[in-house]
């Protein structure tokens, strides 16, 4: 049987193509479809790569080249000719300059202590909210947890104007009806006119990576630790987060580089572009451009700098995700 | 160490009564069974009394403490679970020692107490190993360890050998005995293996559709089961029912009749009553020397014999067909089958006609229609005209 296979394969090989052969040859052989896997593995990773490094390689040229050069170089290759981002002079005094022109620390310092008290915020909420999503059975459930989702569709301008005037310290007034109900705190300029729009935008998200997260904790430990000597609340804390490391530490990521980047509700609620109103990383960014001129070489540096927080949150979070994951073994 | 005390305990859920009315007294340092089919109930009984589950009725007493509404931290009890449930983000340290970091004891009484727990269960040298690295036995003795450390003053164990293979189980069996021996705590433990109620427990309380049928001590629950569910649940292979009618003078069946003294029952002829009988207590006539009080001679074929070394299972038809493709427990149930149990040494065949005789001292009666016992061994009517008539005759001496 095989002998006849391999016979008419030998003679169909000699009437193909080129394509053809090796289409053959990637389905019959094993060696051959694994180069072909490996190769393609190659090609996506290679990809995925320069899609988001070439970004900062582009930062880091416009970082050193001095901002003259930047507005009337010339960016082609020197010998190719073809146009492409490469370092024209070495002009690294741009990332000092960044500190001595405004206090570009001060913008990093806010935005790091916005996404970190809202990051401590969604998770404490979240992970009592995910607690009773996933863990308990009542009545009305499933349309609660559709309207806590729902809120995560809103398009975050439309809370935009009536939270600016509220935290502008005016009255909360009933439509139509003129009922003044509370006068609120005047919190514009304040991190916590920031915390809370950025809270309540990123907890349905939270919300839901950690319900499904907790919801796959054995019940069966969870009544352990009770037994033990827990309240549920501590059996929350002390068993069901930490099994659930990995979920935690995606919804802590992802509040905190949300936040972290936000410039839309900060820059209307800090009411100038200065550090001491909570202006965040981005306005300080923006604040190397003026009416007149743009230093693109410090505008890059600054955001370079302004990367490095996240850059190492990242690092130890993935760190956690993956022990996190091997400590796992969930079995019950 | 204290007594469990369990009043009037419902436990209902929206459209079912997992537990109904439960009324239990477990002796200070008693080891008490809970068997049962699944979903009897017996699981949310001791879920209730770990605290785990709010009753919605009735009180549960530990010791002198109506622990009904306290959280299950504050009861006293701790648990072994079915799933062993150790915390896979610790090591066998911290996983015994939860507990009592959580009370805030100092380090030494912790290292003590741990180390001394250890022993118990054999699990020294293991204690910085993570609960994965563990075999199933060490896993589950990880679990007692981290149970008794506590000095609890009640054990509740939730069917804690059932995701054990089998001999490791009959192994355990016989550790978690030497430890009730050691700590002389009460323990509440909860199996659907009558087996292990049967060789571990003080008492049985055996439990269906959330209500107790009986709780005795195993050879009570075996040898006068209070009623037809008890006959039927312990002992294995079960007992042998058959459906029949009271008459004056005995018990009538569609395939034999019994006759005995019907005086004594409480019931009238024409009642529709059951007769039981273990597979141990039916014998071949050529063996009937072996009985003291033989039944009327019953004229069955055996149908498929079951070897299992030490005994011999005769599925028997009484009239004439086979019970095929049935189980154990669905032939002894059928009315025109029954198994016994014989000697391995019997000479016996497949399809062979054979007279057999009932030990009259094991034969049980049941109320067909409310299931409860009526009696646990009949007597033959004409021993008991004699005694009748010898009593009679004292009567007209005296």
């Amino acid at each position: 049987m095989a002998t006849t296979t391999e016979q008419r394969s030998d003679s169909e090989d000699a009437e193909d193509g080129v394509i053809a052969q090796w289409t053959k040859g990637v389905i019959g052989d094993d060696e051959k479809r694994a180069r072909l896997y490996r190769a393609l593995f190659y090609v996506a990773c290679g990809f995925f790569l320069v899609t988001t490094l070439f970004p900062f390689y582009w930062l880091l040229v416009l970082a050193l080249t001095p901002n003259s050069q930047i507005l009337t170089g010339d960016w082609s290759l020197p010998v190719i000719g073809i146009e492409f981002p490469h370092p024209q002079g070495f002009n690294p005094q741009a990332f000092v300059e960044v500190f001595q022109q405004i206090p570009f620390h001060l913008y990093v310092f806010n935005s790091f202590v916005l996404a970190t008290v809202t990051t401590i915020i969604v998770l404490l909420v979240a992970s009592l909210a995910g607690y009773v999503f996933g863990r308990l059975d009542f009545p009305g459930k499933g349309p609660l947890m559709l309207g806590v989702l729902m809120v995560s569709y809103f398009p975050p301008a439309a809370f935009l104007i009536p939270l600016f005037d509220a935290f502008l310290g005016n009255a909360i007034v009933v439509p139509f009806l003129g009922i003044e109900l509370f006068e609120p705190p005047r919190l514009v300029n304040t991190p916590g006119s920031m915390i809370m729009p950025f809270s309540a935008l990123f907890l349905p998200l939270a919300i839901f990576i950690l319900t499904t997260f907790y919801a796959q904790i054995p019940d069966g430990l969870e009544d352990a630790a009770r037994v033990e000597g827990t309240t549920r609340l501590g059996a929350l804390f002390r068993v069901i987060m930490p099994l659930s490391a990995p979920g935690v530490a995606t919804a802590a990521v992802l509040t905190f580089i949300a936040v972290y980047n936000e410039y839309f509700f900060s820059s209307i609620m800090a009411l100038e572009n200065v550090p001491e109103n909570w202006s965040p990383l981005v306005g300080g960014i923006l604040s190397y451009q003026d009416q007149y001129t743009t230093d693109f070489n410090l505008m890059a540096a600054a955001s370079i700098v302004g990367v490095i927080p996240i850059l190492i949150l990242v690092i130890v979070a993935q760190e956690r995700i993956v022990s996190g994951l091997t400590a796992g073994g969930l079995k019950e | 160490m204290a007594r469990v005390s369990l009043s009037n305990v419902t436990k209902r859920y929206e459209d079912v009564v997992a537990v109904d009315e439960m009324n239990l007294d477990i002796k200070d340092g008693e080891f008490v069974c809970f068997v049962g089919p699944s979903g009897c109930g017996k699981s949310t009984t001791m879920e209730t009394i770990a605290g785990l589950t709010k009753p919605s009725e009735g009180t549960i007493r530990i010791g002198e403490t109506d622990v009904t509404k306290l959280p299950p931290k504050d009861r006293g009890v701790s648990m072994v679970f079915q799933n062993i449930a150790l915390f896979p983000h610790m090591d066998v340290y911290e996983n015994i020692s939860f507990g009592l970091r959580l009370r805030k004891y100092d380090q030494d009484e912790i290292d003590r107490r741990v180390d001394n727990a250890s022993e118990i269960v054999q699990l020294e040298g293991m204690l910085d190993r993570e609960p994965n690295e563990l075999s199933g036995g060490q896993q589950q003795r990880v679990a007692i360890a981290r149970a008794i450390v506590r000095n609890p003053d009640v054990f509740l164990m939730d069917e804690p050998l059932a995701n054990l293979d089998a001999k490791l189980r009959v192994h355990m069996r016989t550790e978690l005995q030497r430890l009730h021996k050691q700590l002389d705590t009460t323990i509440i433990y909860v199996t659907h293996d009558q087996a292990e109620a049967m060789t571990m427990s003080d008492r049985i309380a055996v439990l269906n559709a959330g209500q107790l049928q009986q709780i005795d001590p195993p050879l009570v629950c075996y040898n006068e089961p209070a009623n037809l569910f008890v006959a039927g649940f312990i002992g294995s292979p079960s007992m042998n029912f058959t459906d029949g009618e009271l008459v004056d003078g005995g018990l009538t069946t569609e395939h034999y009749d019994i006759e005995f003294d019907t005086t004594e029952l409480g019931i009238s002829p024409g009642d529709e009553i059951t007769a039981g009988v273990r597979p141990e207590d039916i014998y071949l006539t050529r063996n009937e020397d072996e009985v003291d009080s033989p039944s009327e001679v019953i004229e069955a074929t055996t149908d498929v014999l079951e070897p299992m070394g030490d005994e011999i299972f005769v599925y028997l038809s009484l009239d004439g067909t086979s019970g095929s493709s049935m189980t154990s427990d669905e032939a002894a149930g059928a009315s025109n089958q029954l198994l016994m149990s014989v000697d391995p040494d019997t000479e016996i065949d497949e399809d062979e006609s054979v007279s057999i005789v009932l030990d009259r001292s094991k034969i049980h009666l049941f109320d067909t229609a409310s299931g409860d016992a009526l009696a646990h061994g009949i007597v033959d009517l004409s021993e008991a005209e004699r005694t009748r008539a010898a009593a009679e005759s004292r009567g007209q001496h005296e």
